[in-house]
């Protein structure tokens, strides 16, 4: 009976069960997979107000399968999901580096998210699941970038490319009954911002100092707060912001 | 469980905030912050009192901060279990999804600063075995400093000296061997020769937390190394990391 209990709970209408309930939630969708997938978040990139970010990234196939001859896709869209480049990269190093600045975007002054997806014509078995993380720096106005990691998984596809790329790993409730409460005190800086992206294809609904925001599909939005202790309420149950702090001349990006 | 830690030497301090609430519910007040420290080869821990009573978080600020205390919440009743003779897995206060973290930022004085949302799980505490991350990932070869900070807390209460490398996983070479002391927070300036894309590095018996801090005209870029297993999802994942870790492992044995 109890492993017919585990079996059930772990099933499509399982998880949803679980989930309207809010009994042990699953916040990330579990994998069964027969082909092999490249995941990849949901990266901010900024190129407003003298921003540029820089991405760096590792060719994850060669490092723990051998393969070689791989490359990547990197997919920028803007904060309204309007794709805006696509970029094929070959030759790929252990570890590699791609800037996004305001002239590359042939003058747009602006933030979105990018996506990045490995791929390989070499046959690859269907067990194995990859997800590149990678790092992001921020500059500002030339300076030092301020370095953060990725911060929520976001879409896949096939590694062996079949053109089709699927999203929905972040789980949504049916109530805006999700609350995160950043941990970290945001006092004594001259200015906090906070950067939300949709990594669904659903409409995020969420409140954040009692003002309410809407999220469309893979779309993105800044929001400066002032608040000491910052609580976002939400039906998404993994909405995690990208945290950008500044004093002075100085600034300190992280995830939160 | 999660423990916390700071950094204090001649270039950083550290002001570790630790909040009183789980990320998804509201704060605790009953929660106490504990610093633990190694004294005459045993654990020894003091009750820290909060300063500013209005605020979710207990603050440990730069002139406290430290390369040998770590730090626990607690409530009364579990604190009774601790061990002086080694670390234990005292409550699940901090067992979340997302994870618990402090933010831990490091600063220079009058200068810029940097954080991170940082923990210590407790997991990571009772293993022996070796870490490998990638420098290039997160130096910058353009900044006037680069280094790598690495922390380890281990459950007994030895301060072992252990070693650690920057290995060229391509062409199979030591570049550099240093030493490393448990339970303690190290600091490893890293020769800009060592910037490039195969250089990685390496510990040797001891796990821990790699964290890579470059500094340019007083700006700070401050962040960690993902543990390698992140990078693969399917089960296969421990296989695949422990295929890596031998192969590096043959160059600095």
């Amino acid at each position: 009976m109890k492993s017919l209990i585990k079996y059930f709970a772990n099933t499509k209408s399982g998880i949803f069960l679980r989930n309207i309930t809010n009994i042990k939630p699953v916040y990330l969708k579990t994998f069964d997979t027969k082909v092999p997938i490249s995941i990849s978040d949901a990266f901010a990139w900024r190129t407003d107000n003298g921003f540029k970010t820089k991405f760096k990234y590792s060719d994850i196939l060669e490092l723990f399968y051998n393969i070689k001859n791989t490359w990547v896709e990197i997919h920028i869209f803007s904060k309204n999901n309007i794709l805006l480049k696509k970029e094929k990269i070959l030759d790929l190093k252990s570890s590699n580096e791609f800037t996004i600045t305001k002239d590359y975007l042939e003058g747009i002054e602006d933030y979105g998210v990018f996506y990045i997806y490995h791929f390989s014509k070499e046959k690859f078995s269907g067990e194995n699941i990859i997800s590149n993380r990678c790092y992001l720096g921020y500059s500002k106005d030339n300076n030092l970038y301020s370095f953060v990691y990725g911060n929520t998984l976001a879409k896949y596809t096939n590694i062996n490319p079949k053109n089709s790329y699927k999203s929905d790993m972040v789980k949504m409730s049916f109530f805006k009954d999700q609350i995160y409460h950043i941990q970290k005190y945001f006092e004594n800086f001259d200015k906090n911002e906070l950067f939300f992206s949709n990594p669904t294809s659903k409409t995020i609904n969420f409140s954040l100092e009692n003002k309410n925001y809407i999220l469309k599909e893979g779309c993105s939005v800044i929001i400066e707060t002032s608040e000491k202790n910052i609580i976002v309420k939400s039906n998404c149950y993994f909405l995690r912001p990208t945290v950008f702090s500044y004093k002075n001349n100085y600034i300190d990006v992280h995830h939160s | 469980m999660n423990y916390f830690f700071g950094i204090n030497n001649e270039i950083f301090k550290s002001r570790v905030e630790i909040p009183i609430f789980k990320n998804r519910s509201i704060p605790d007040k009953q929660i106490k912050l504990y610093e633990i420290y190694i004294d005459e080869k045993k654990w020894k821990y003091t009750n820290i009192e909060k300063k500013n009573s209005e605020s979710n978080f207990f603050i440990i600020d730069e002139k406290n901060s430290s390369n040998d205390k770590i730090y626990f919440l607690s409530k009364d009743k579990s604190i009774n279990k601790f061990n002086n003779d080694q670390l234990e897995n005292l409550n699940d206060f901090t067992d979340t999804v997302p994870a618990f973290r402090s933010n831990l930022k490091i600063l220079i004085i009058n200068g810029g600063f940097s954080s991170y949302q940082s923990e210590y799980p407790f997991q990571m505490i009772k293993s022996k075995g070796s870490i490998v991350s990638s420098v290039a990932s997160l130096t910058n070869s353009s900044a006037d400093k680069n280094y790598l900070i690495f922390k380890n807390i281990f459950h007994f209460p030895i301060n072992e000296k252990f070693n650690g490398f920057f290995v060229d996983i391509k062409n199979k070479k030591i570049m550099e061997k240093f030493e490393l002391i448990t339970n303690y927070t190290n600091q490893i300036e890293i020769n800009k020769k060592l910037l490039n894309e195969n250089i990685f590095f390496v510990s040797q018996d001891y796990l821990g937390i790699p964290m890579y801090v470059s500094t340019k005209d007083n700006h700070i870029s401050f962040e960690h190394t993902h543990p390698l297993h992140e990078y693969i999802l399917s089960k296969n994942r421990y296989e695949k990391v422990k295929q890596l870790k031998e192969q590096v492992n043959e160059i600095i044995n």
